[in-house]
């Protein structure tokens, strides 16, 4: 009887060392990761998930929706609702507060995803309860440095006669167009919800302004000549420049930095739930983190990530762009949004006839 | 019967690929969007009520209708000479010049608009011709504008037109013409007096077939109109993709839709009351 009983116990001690080893180490399997297409997509595979397949010896499936906006992202989930094809998703902060709205992403406790408290308090609360920030970025100007000289110091300077038909604008509802407003607003009357304060200034460039939708996207334009002026986002900018050996020129606008937190969540309901998890906690890792800043210049939000510091101070994340800062909560731009899209196209875009 | 039977797969196939989706269109309209911009499930009629109320709405559809009835105009007058040239060409050329008259609707929308870009650009074709001829000093807006949108337009919706009034013009006698020569009139007044008069159904159906496409583009007015060309469907694109308000995009396309299903059925009413008055 003693030796069945030992017999068991040791069974025992045996299944319960097994199933830590188990905790421990990921599952295997495969997730399917829903973000952003173009260089985004080639960069973060390179740098975040092939790793993470190799580590964890779990396939990652790198999807995209539509043309590759956090909108159509939010649009493909809201279809899969019932059964959802996708068990991670990266999607901007103002569309992923959405998704956690609506259920469509899980809500994440610090005791099931331990790598939480490592991340930045803004990254942090950015999420709400559902996914935290994953990347930093911030609006710039980017220019045409063979054609323009000195480089523009802030917003107001695309309203200079000489940028006449050179400038390319996103208007409201993109959320480019609604931090460039913000930040105009937020230096003339200190509140960057005055849209009031920015018209003017608004006005002047709107002038200059040859199309307010750029496309495929400013950078392109500008490195095709078709533009000298446009905004967008650091990470891109300062990708686009290293590739153009320094033709395409990125300013931090004298106005103020406008943070854009890219957030990583995981799907409600997900097929592949522990894999996509074990990738969460790999992407908002101090060593994935370092590793896609150094690549793309997107600012880590984990605070024990070691970046280099030439890479650091070309990201939202340099000290001098921190304390710059224009403190835009998203959430409320939310709910102003369609009264300033009304407001960009009464008394802006009607000032600007071409 | 046999007819209902042989029509079962076409019914099927326009149930599963228009009808269930429109449906679905139509439930999401009845959906309600939070302050907080986040979808609730509902059944309320609000959204509809708000975008028939507002202003701007309807600033939208007339400018949608200013410019599909300009461009559909347009688009009709310039592919008339063109039809008169198919049907006019010897048999052996007529289908070779009807596969190049309609030839542009082989290449993709966006691909013709980009072509467009670089005709019109301000660093485009025309505007390069000018600035060397010494006629302009700077560019002259061509893009990015109602114009460029009006011009994209036009030529989109031209091959459309040429292939109703191919069709049409094909069903008059050629002896009418040739008796109203016969008779002393010259080429333009046997066209006015002819040719036009005999032509008017045919160019009305070119007119409601390129109004209808017309009133619904979206790649042209987006792509040419650089943000400043607001018409429904790229407020429908806006709503849907930049602000996520599925259920106003919805409603704003259901509304969209029963205004084409409205005017088609107009016109087939009028040309039924008018074969009935010739009768």
């Amino acid at each position: 009887m003693g030796l069945i009983r030992g017999a068991l116990a040791g069974a025992a001690l045996a299944v319960g060392m097994a199933s830590a080893a188990l905790a421990q180490t990921p599952p295997a399997g495969r997730a399917t990761l829903l973000a952003y297409p173009g260089v985004f997509r080639d960069n973060y595979s390179q740098v975040v998930v092939e790793p993470f397949q190799r580590r964890a010896g779990i396939q990652v499936q790198y999807t995209e929706a539509g043309n590759g906006t956090s909108a159509q992202m939010l649009g493909a989930i809201r279809a899969q609702r019932a059964d959802p094809q996708v068990d991670v998703v990266i999607m901007d902060v103002t569309t992923a507060a959405l998704a956690c709205a609506e259920g469509l992403v899980e809500k994440l406790t610090p005791a099931e995803l331990p790598v939480l408290s490592e991340i930045d308090g803004l990254a942090r609360s950015a999420g709400g309860e559902c996914g935290p920030g994953v990347t930093y970025d911030h609006l710039v100007i980017v220019y045409d440095t063979r054609a323009v000289n000195p480089a523009p110091a802030g917003l107001a300077s695309l309203a200079a006669p000489e940028a006449r038909g050179r400038v390319g604008l996103n208007s409201p509802p993109n959320i480019l167009g609604l931090g460039m407003a913000a930040a105009i607003a937020h230096k003339a009357a200190g509140d960057w919800r005055n849209l009031n304060a920015a018209l003017t200034t608004l006005r002047g460039i709107a002038a200059n302004t040859q199309t307010f939708d750029p496309n495929p996207d400013g950078y392109t334009m500008v490195l095709n000549e078709q533009l000298r002026y446009a905004i967008g986002w650091n990470a891109r900018a300062q990708f686009y420049r290293d590739q153009s050996q320094g033709r395409l020129g990125v300013v931090l606008p004298e106005e103020g930095a406008v943070f854009q937190i890219n957030t990583i969540n995981l799907v409600a309901n997900a097929k592949n739930r522990t894999q996509g998890l074990a990738f969460i906690a790999h992407a908002l890792s101090a060593p994935a983190q370092a590793a896609f800043t150094e690549r793309m210049f997107y600012a880590p939000t984990n605070t024990q990530a070691q970046v280099a510091p030439e890479a650091l101070n070309r990201t939202a994340a340099a000290p001098h762009y921190r304390s710059r800062v224009v403190p835009i909560d998203w959430n409320e731009m939310v709910r102003l949004r369609d009264s300033w899209n009304q407001r960009w196209r009464r008394d802006v875009v009607t000032a600007a006839p071409r | 019967m046999i007819g209902w039977l042989l029509m079962l797969p076409a019914l099927a196939a326009i149930g599963l690929g228009f009808l269930w989706p429109m449906l679905g269109l139509f439930r999401i309209s009845l959906n309600r969007t939070a302050e907080s911009g986040a979808m609730e499930v509902a059944l309320t009629t609000d959204t509809y009520a708000k975008l028939i109320g507002d202003s701007y709405t309807w600033q939208l559809a007339a400018d949608a209708l200013g410019l599909a009835s300009l461009t559909a105009a347009a688009a009709t007058a310039l592919a008339l000479p063109v039809a008169r040239m198919v049907r006019a060409a010897s048999p052996r050329w007529r289908g070779l010049l009807a596969v190049l008259a309609v030839a542009p609707l082989l290449i993709s929308g966006t691909a013709r608009v980009v072509g467009w870009v670089a005709v019109l650009g301000d660093r485009g074709l025309i505007n390069a011709l000018l600035q060397a001829a010494g006629l302009t000093r700077e560019a002259v807006p061509l893009i990015y504008n109602w114009t460029g949108v009006r011009i994209g337009l036009t030529e989109s919706l031209m091959p459309y037109a040429v292939l109703v009034l191919i069709a049409g013009l094909g069903r008059l006698d050629p002896r009418l013409e040739q008796a109203a020569a016969t008779l002393g009139a010259g080429r333009a007044r046997t066209f006015l007096r002819i040719t036009l008069p005999l032509a008017a159904p045919a160019l009305a159906a070119a007119f409601l077939l390129c109004l209808v496409l017309g009133i619904s583009a979206f790649i042209t007015p987006h792509l040419m109109g650089g943000g400043r060309v607001f018409v429904l469907a790229t407020e429908i694109y806006e709503l849907a993709l930049e602000s996520v308000d599925w259920p106003a995009a919805a409603a704003l396309a259901m509304l969209l839709l029963a205004a084409l299903l409205l005017a088609i059925g107009l016109r087939g009413l009028l040309a039924r009351r008018r074969a009935e008055a010739a009768r």
